[in-house]
């Protein structure tokens, strides 16, 4: 049986629009892209992964910051400390399932460490943006993964 | 029973880390927008259910609260929602489109343990037409959004009126 291409058009317009105003004020195309692969990478989302590194190359982000981003934590120097505050929120806030409050990965909830980072580097409007462009990339790499778009596609 | 009562104390009512909506009230409006366009279609009951078994999975107090009431405002049995977070082990309470619904919502939900298993896609596919089909994944993706501001910000539960919003 193959899987449905259909998403609901008023659906679509709303994502599209959320996805907007979430980057819009964060204010910072180039985490943006950052952090939307990297939570693409941990959902396994193909489709939303071939379109962010499209679209981050084009935007002049180097190979080796989009090569290393899935080991992000055992680099020096290649990304900023803010950078890296929001990657550590990133993935708290997209491996939320699992375990109990005690477990360390998966485990469930955002750790006051991992929150306290991100919030020394932004503001708390842009801080609020952050979250809501990780929470919309959720979504899309929901909606692409259940209903298997295939990578490839995509042109910036 | 009720003195008893009287002299529990409670670990104290936090405030929430961050008042997202206050902060992003363009995010805010877009979420509210989306939120109805995925809901267009579905059984009202079945989408509460679907909305409380992602907000167990992510562990978000705030939509628990949330959904669980308005659950219960739309008709739901008190029943039905403990038995919810063991439905596998608890068929017998719920019809087989909104089991195959539950297993649906579970693969999408936990997608960091990979990929959703045609297995359960075909069975929901059974169940719901295409168009119904397509917005049980877009009501499924959107609670994951609510899901995650909830944790993120650390939304205060307890204090939700059903209905409040709409």
């Amino acid at each position: 049986m193959s899987r449905t291409r259909l998403l609901d058009e008023e659906v679509g317009r709303a994502m599209s629009a959320l996805s907007a105003t979430a980057k819009k004020g964060l204010a910072d195309p180039v985490l943006a892209e950052l952090v939307v692969i990297r939570a693409s990478q941990l959902n396994h989302c193909a489709f939303c992964l071939d379109m962010h590194l499209k679209a981050a190359r084009r935007s002049g982000e180097s190979e080796e910051r989009i090569q290393l981003l899935n080991a992000w934590e055992e680099t020096e120097d290649l990304y900023t400390e803010q950078e890296r505050a929001a990657l550590a929120l990133t993935e708290a806030v997209t491996v939320l399932t699992g375990g109990t409050s005690r477990t360390k990965s998966g485990g469930g909830f955002v750790p006051d460490e991992v929150y306290d980072r991100a919030a020394k580097h932004f503001d708390e409007v842009r801080l609020a943006h952050l979250i809501a462009l990780i929470s919309v990339i959720n979504s899309w790499n929901r909606l692409m993964v259940s209903r298997r778009i295939p990578p490839g596609g995509y042109r910036p | 029973m009720n003195t008893a009562e009287e002299t529990v104390e409670y670990a104290a009512e936090q405030s929430p880390r961050l008042r997202w909506a206050e902060h992003a009230p363009e995010v805010y409006k877009a979420m509210i927008r989306l939120d109805a366009a995925a809901g267009r279609g579905l059984d009202a009951r079945l989408r509460e259910l679907v909305k409380i078994r992602a907000s167990q999975l992510n562990h978000c107090a705030l939509c628990l609260d949330m959904h669980s009431k308005d659950a219960l405002a739309a008709g739901e049995s008190v029943e039905r929602i403990v038995q919810l977070s063991a439905w596998e082990e608890s068929r017998h309470f719920y019809t087989e489109k909104e089991l195959a619904a539950l297993e649906l919502t579970e693969a999408v939900t936990v997608l960091t343990d990979g990929f959703v298993p045609d297995e359960v896609y075909d069975k929901a596919a059974k169940h719901f037409d295409e168009a119904e089909l397509a917005q049980l994944i877009a009501a499924i993706a959107v609670i994951n959004a609510w899901n995650r501001f909830g944790v993120a910000c650390r939304m205060t539960p307890g204090h939700y009126q059903p209905g409040q919003h709409g």
